[in-house]
């Protein structure tokens, strides 16, 4: 079998009828569009009810460390809303596929990934840190006054999530240095490429 | 070209390459009820795409830059944990294939292996066989994937050894 055959055999198969009608193809793109618009909505409407309920406790909380962790979480919910905002403005457009070659879209593809994983922690959870842990913090002082026991216990009640958002942590870091791995290849491939070397 | 409503532009361009979609499907896909899905999607993303159509390369180009970069999104989001399991045109060669010698059980046999060979390399070097065997040049198949034409040419070569390593029962690379 000559590689002409090969070429031959593979051009043989394949059905050029399309899978969807024009109708059908407007209701899927018209799905998808409702579909991104509603989970945008959706982290929206999540901000917009926690807001008014950290507000709440900000404002009446008799400990003054209570109302600066409620008053942090209210400030960090606001900043995840302008970063939802910002990121869902900037979401890509269906003729970015034809736009970039496809060694330059799949580096791109795995930089948004990255950045998806990093920013978990930049924008997404990391900001709510500071305000959980004052008011958990602001809970512990109390219990600490009661008794040596109960405030040990209440720092295990702390250390237990802080544990568990390491290990997430650590986890994420792991697959975005895998990420990482890939991107430098497909840079290095990009770079030999225009320099003429082999890739 | 320029000019067109989205629709008829598309109604071209599935009738030109739409066998070609369902080629590339197939080398992207290969469990056959994802398949499905995965072709749906690449239509979608062609019709989609075609909205902001503007010229700035060809029909051609533009057809396989969407199915190529839509159908790496999705390997991408399927395989997100096992992308270290791809290899390259390189390595492909250097492992010895299971089948060797069976190829002449049939056209339908070769086809099947020459899918299972493709789908476990790289998305480059997926991009650019898929490419040579569709028939497109050196300077098409670059165009696309953003690679230099010799650098193109290097990988095409290679393609041709490994295709002659893997179904030329003893015949020389006449091409």
């Amino acid at each position: 079998m000559q590689n002409n055959d090969i070429r031959n055999l593979w051009q043989a198969q394949g059905s050029a009828d399309a899978p969807l009608t024009l109708e059908e193809l407007r209701q899927k793109g018209e799905k998808f569009r409702t579909t991104i618009a509603r989970r945008n909505l959706r982290e929206y409407i999540g901000v917009a009810l926690m807001v008014p309920y950290f507000s709440y406790f900000a404002w009446t909380s008799r400990l003054p460390l209570m109302r600066v962790g409620n008053g942090l979480l209210v400030a960090a919910l606001l900043y995840m809303a302008y970063q939802l905002h910002r990121r869902a403005s900037a979401s890509s457009t269906p003729g970015e596929l034809a736009w970039q070659s496809c060694l330059a879209f799949h580096r791109a593809q795995l930089e948004r990934q990255r950045d998806a994983l990093s920013g978990i922690w930049r924008w997404y959870l990391g900001p709510l840190i500071p305000g959980f842990a004052t008011i958990a913090i602001a809970i512990s002082i109390p219990l600490f006054h009661r008794s040596i026991g109960a405030g040990l216990l209440s720092f295990l009640w702390i250390a237990f999530p802080a544990l568990v958002l390491w290990q997430v942590a650590r986890c994420n870091r792991g697959a975005a240095a895998k990420i990482q791995r890939q991107i430098d290849e497909l840079a290095a491939a990009e770079r030999n490429s225009n320099s003429g070397a082999p890739v | 070209m320029e000019g067109k409503p989205q629709d008829e532009r598309y109604l071209e361009a599935a009738a030109e390459y739409g066998a070609a979609l369902h080629r590339l499907a197939s080398a992207y896909e290969a469990d056959p009820d994802k398949r499905r899905d995965l072709l749906q999607e690449l239509h979608l993303a062609l019709w989609r795409s075609l909205a902001s159509f503007d010229g700035r390369c060809s029909l051609r180009t533009w057809v396989y830059r969407v199915a190529h970069n839509a159908a790496t999104s999705y390997v991408i989001g399927q395989r997100r944990s096992r992308a270290s399991a791809w290899i390259s045109l390189e390595e492909v060669a250097a492992v010895a294939d299971p089948a060797e010698g069976e190829w002449a059980a049939g056209r339908r046999h070769s086809v099947d292996r020459l899918l299972a060979l493709i789908q476990q390399l790289k998305p480059l070097d997926r991009q650019v066989i898929l490419s040579y065997l569709e028939g497109l040049d050196a300077a098409a198949t670059a165009e696309i994937t953003g690679i230099s034409p010799g650098n193109v040419a290097t990988k095409i070569h290679r393609i041709k050894n490994l295709l002659t390593q893997r179904f030329h029962e003893g015949v020389s690379d006449a091409e």
